[in-house]
């Protein structure tokens, strides 16, 4: 508030030019803070050649099982993560949106967790914008991840229908970008 | 003196040094430094041949409490916790494949020697032998980045905390191998006694 009061009072008594000047001073201070924040981007890197994705197991929030051949014949969006990591956090409200967009076509999300506790992450997906509706699997001992040589979290594989890895993210992104839309467009 | 030059003088000079002490942003042979305003923490950033850095003074009782919190026995919390730890964030911003080695990474001191920087899985395997079953926080070995991939973790550096240390960083991208050395990082302070 303060801030702003002084950049007021300085525009106040500028003249044009002056004026000028000091609006971009201002967007230097804006181009400062942004860069806290970086963006997520959006690409995803193709697989060359596409690998068979390796099959698991695993159990939900509540203890149910669930294998990645439940999901043969869909599009699936395999995403590793956790809770205390950050970029982890932000993607999350994307795949949501991408979720909800596409899962009557026939896309999947399917977010394996590593190492947490089902309370924790329950507590956690509470406190999200943007609850996630898709299955959250648990992977207490990075088994999985491991098979799918997952080097940092998160980490995102698209799936075909056929079970290749067709496309991977390594680091957080904005999943309901047109970009990744038209590739899950492609695989339906 | 002209009217633009006045202005320049008298306003937009001394302004321009307020912006740049209140950000705390300080540019050494292309490191740049800042510090955030409310922890007080030290980050440096390089952007060079493709490659986007970032490392931040992580505090030891960070480290202990959010080892503790994922449930890890303080054995590890405390082994990590009494180095000297960067949060590092590593960015492709070239057009092509990036990749690295931690093991090719050194720990350059004042007398020039040279010292390997612990890997994430010589910490694993320690973890792994103790029954820890916990794979992640330290900063991925050996990765290939693809255009856009990126990808955070712990350095960990044998050194005192609140020292000053130079770290030489090394990636290669289209087979051309380039090396960055970051001088004058400090080591996050120790934790002031109650």
């Amino acid at each position: 508030m303060q801030r702003s009061c002084r950049i007021w009072n300085v525009r106040r008594h500028l003249s044009s030019p002056e004026a000028a000047l000091a609006l971009v001073l201002l967007m230097l201070v804006a181009s400062v803070a942004v860069a806290e924040q970086p963006p997520l981007g959006h690409k995803m890197n193709p697989v060359s050649p596409p690998l068979a994705a390796p099959g698991f197991t695993l159990p939900d929030m509540d203890g149910e099982m669930h294998s990645l051949e439940d999901f043969r014949g869909k599009v699936v969006m395999l995403n590793f993560w956790a809770t205390w990591c950050p970029p982890c956090r932000r993607e999350m409200p994307s795949m949501q949106r991408l979720y909800e967009k596409y899962r009557e076509r026939g896309l999947t999300v399917v977010a394996v967790n590593q190492f947490e506790d089902p309370d924790l992450v329950f507590e956690f997906t509470g406190r999200l914008g943007l609850e996630p509706t898709f299955p959250i699997l648990f992977d207490r001992e990075s088994r999985v991840s491991e098979r799918y040589q997952v080097k940092g979290l998160p980490t995102t594989y698209l799936l075909d229908k056929a079970g290749k890895i067709r496309f991977r993210a390594i680091g957080g992104r904005e999943f309901d970008h047109p970009e990744v839309e038209a590739l899950i467009e492609s695989l339906l | 003196m002209g009217r633009a030059e006045s202005i320049i003088r008298i306003l937009v000079v001394p302004l321009l040094a307020v912006l740049w002490v209140s950000s705390g942003l300080a540019d050494q042979g292309g490191v740049t430094l800042s510090t955030e305003a409310e922890t007080g923490l030290k980050h440096w950033k390089i952007t060079e041949h493709g490659l986007d850095l970032e490392l931040i003074q992580v505090p030891p009782d960070f480290i202990r409490a959010s080892y503790a919190a994922r449930g890890l026995p303080p054995e590890v919390s405390e082994a990590v916790a009494t180095r000297c730890v960067f949060g590092t964030i590593v960015r492709n911003v070239s057009q092509s494949a990036l990749s690295y080695r931690v093991a090719d990474w050194r720990h350059v001191k004042a007398d020039g020697t040279e010292l390997p920087i612990k890997t994430k899985s010589e910490w694993l395997e320690e973890w792994h032998g103790m029954g820890v079953r916990f794979s992640w926080s330290i900063l991925a070995d050996a990765p290939t980045f693809a255009v856009g991939d990126w990808i955070q973790g712990f350095t960990t550096l044998d050194a005192p905390h609140g020292s000053r240390v130079t770290l030489k960083v090394v990636w290669t991208i289209e087979g051309k191998r380039y090396a960055k050395v970051l001088s004058n990082l400090e080591c996050a302070p120790a934790p002031q006694q109650p």
